[in-house]
């Protein structure tokens, strides 16, 4: 005799044989997927246990865990690098930099653009806009290099012959011109898509608004200033706060890395070495895994502080949130 | 018509300044690079060639396009654009359809690892080692198989499926046809702008791509053309650049006169990298921005 309890259990079990019949060619993408992503995210990030290691690349997997522990002795030696302090302060600076020029920017043209009338002539500015960001910043280096190259550069041609200047500038040997021009390059190639965000929420405002507001005769300018930045202040909030979690990387766009590595050489170094591209050099081009793992680790944990902090202070302040 | 007061002229102003300023800085750069990817190297390199070539040549594109490297390179980008876009927008397409299904088992589990996959990441060394490991390092597949599934692309495509009414996928499926047919007979034509969007991110990427070729690959053979363009770019000197002329031979052994110089080889193997960008971008630009809007507001 079967309980009913046993019988229950039985007429449970075939109705999820019944569903997982149905389902059994989506689980299987889903299954996929999921394999993929226990490989190609997850053995990585057990990985990172090497930076606390002494690890050899030879040993393969399991050197993750055979290796000689090596305590934090990665981190206090790059804490101890003659060039720690530089790299900090040009990975900081430079994201500073960018979010103070760059983040501003895609939200003054996104209600500029707003503003246009005529919806050809919209369409064929925001076109144009979004294109720099689906050009490598390899073609952008190549593109700063002949522009502003000491004797032939359009610019310092240009300067020249409008009398400006008498002698050519050094925008490329002078480091100090290193960060104005990885910001004002940021800003050329990031502006038009980041714009698009904040146009998706500006077109989320709802018509009767405006519309009421200029019966109360309300200017443009009153308009933009009372309806659409209220309206957008959660976007801009939310992009701001993934803004500062990769601050280190370089805001929004995460620019740093290219910029510096195709940019930089050893007039700029002083300017542009960051921390990830001493990640890279020490862990690839010089083999030295764990110590540039543990160097790696080291920018992480900075972002992921920065990224809970800023969420924290957006929820108290604004009460915007992205988690 | 409403009269215009001061504010609407001052603003409309500024609203066109800041227009006519992005349109010019944006568009200008890609025309000078043109420009003067036609004209003579050695008359380029005296200045003042702005706005239309000076001594017109196709002589740059011809040293670019005579390279075996540059050849060999432009045919595996185009390999590895194709490929890996087509493998990365189905499985990465399957995978979100899948986990669109409201009624999916263990759903939750599932979308708990992607989410946390999305935030946290072992880093450049972890990852470097895993590809070594996986004896991918040197061989085609590593420009393919990595990129096959993207999280954030599969939770743009997630947000477009949930939108699709559960009714028609029921009909289609009382005429037998299994999630395997009605993905491509039905799901992918319906979500054609995000799968074209993908596609363009996914394809883009690809194309652009150099980190992959200097860092997980020493085989020559496998040399992209966005790779090459960073060497001849990065090693802004003559040695990249002699080699270049090198597999010229034959002219150089007849003596002719060379007239191109870094700088005009620079701009045209440029050209030559931007154009299929900007040959699939008004085709697909259409889509994205619904795309994107869709992915941006939901996701």
């Amino acid at each position: 005799m079967q309980s009913a309890f046993e019988r229950e259990l039985a007429q449970n079990r075939r109705k999820y044989l019944v569903r997982l019949k149905l389902q059994g060619l989506r689980q299987i993408f889903v299954i996929m997927g999921i394999v993929f992503m226990l490989i190609f995210s997850y053995i990585p990030m057990v990985g990172i246990i090497i930076a606390f290691k002494d690890y050899k690349l030879a040993t393969g997997f399991t050197g993750f865990f055979t290796s000689k522990w090596a305590g934090f002795s990665n981190f206090i030696e790059f804490f101890h690098d003659r060039n720690f302090g530089v790299m900090m302060r040009n990975t900081i600076v430079l994201s500073l930099l960018k979010l103070v020029f760059t983040f501003p920017l895609p939200i003054i043209f996104a209600i500029a653009i707003n503003e246009i009338r005529n919806s050809k002539a919209k369409k064929i500015v925001q076109t144009i806009s979004y294109l720099p960001h689906f050009i490598s910043w390899v073609i952008v280096a190549g593109l700063i290099f002949s522009f502003l190259n000491g004797s032939t550069g359009l610019i310092n041609q240009f300067l020249m012959n409008l009398g400006v200047i008498h002698k050519s500038i050094p925008f490329l040997s002078n480091p100090k011109y290193f960060w104005p021009i990885a910001v004002i390059s940021d800003m050329w190639k990031g502006m038009g898509w980041w714009a698009i965000i904040f146009m998706a929420a500006i077109t989320g405002v709802d018509v009767e608004i405006y519309e009421a507001a200029i019966v109360d005769g309300a200017s443009r300018i009153q308009r933009i200033n009372h309806i659409t930045l209220p309206s957008i202040k959660s976007t801009i909030v939310i992009v701001l706060i993934m803004s500062l979690g990769n601050l280190l990387g370089g805001g929004m766009g995460g620019s740093n890395f290219d910029q510096c590595y195709l940019l930089g050489n050893s007039l700029n170094s002083k300017y542009s070495e960051i921390i990830e591209t001493y990640v890279l050099t020490m862990g690839l081009a010089q083999g030295r895994y764990s110590y540039a793992a543990a160097v790696g680790l080291f920018q992480s944990i900075i972002s992921l502080v920065l990224i809970y902090s800023s969420n924290f202070m957006s929820e108290k302040l604004f009460d915007v949130g992205l988690f | 018509m409403k009269r215009l007061t001061a504010e609407d002229v001052a603003l409309n102003t500024i609203i066109f300044l800041i227009m006519f300023v992005t349109v010019v800085t944006i568009l200008f750069p890609f025309y000078y690079c043109l420009v003067i990817s036609f004209n003579e190297g050695l008359d380029a390199s005296s200045g003042g060639v702005f706005f239309w070539p000076r001594k017109y040549t196709l002589e740059n594109y011809k040293t670019v396009f005579s390279n075996e490297q540059i050849r060999s390179g432009f045919l595996i980008s185009i390999a590895r654009t194709v490929v890996g876009t087509f493998l990365s927008v189905i499985f990465t397409g399957l995978f979100a359809y899948g986990l669109s299904y409201k009624k999916l088992m263990l759903k939750k589990t599932y979308i708990g690892i992607m989410i946390f996959a999305m935030y946290f990441s072992g880093g450049m060394i972890p990852y470097y080692i895993l590809l070594k490991n996986l004896r991918l390092l040197n061989t085609f597949w590593v420009y393919i198989v990595p990129g096959l599934l993207s999280p954030f692309n599969a939770v743009i495509m997630m947000s477009f499926f949930r939108e699709i009414p559960a009714s028609i996928e029921e009909s289609v499926k009382l005429d037998g046809a299994n999630d395997f047919t009605i993905f491509f007979r039905m799901i992918v034509p319906i979500s054609m702008p995000v799968f074209a969007t993908i596609a363009l991110f996914n394809g883009v990427g690809h194309w652009n791509n150099w980190f992959d070729t200097a860092y997980y690959t020493t085989d020559r053979s496998l040399r992209t053309l966005s790779y090459i363009l960073k060497e001849i770019i990065t090693k802004a000197d003559l040695s990249s650049v002699s080699r270049l002329g090198a597999g010229d031979a034959g002219r150089a052994s007849l003596g002719a006169s060379q007239t191109y110089t870094p700088e005009t080889i620079r701009m045209a193997t440029m050209i030559t990298v931007i154009l299929p960008i900007i040959f699939i971008y008004p085709f697909l630009q259409k889509y994205f921005v619904k795309g994107i809007m869709v992915g941006s507001i939901k996701g």
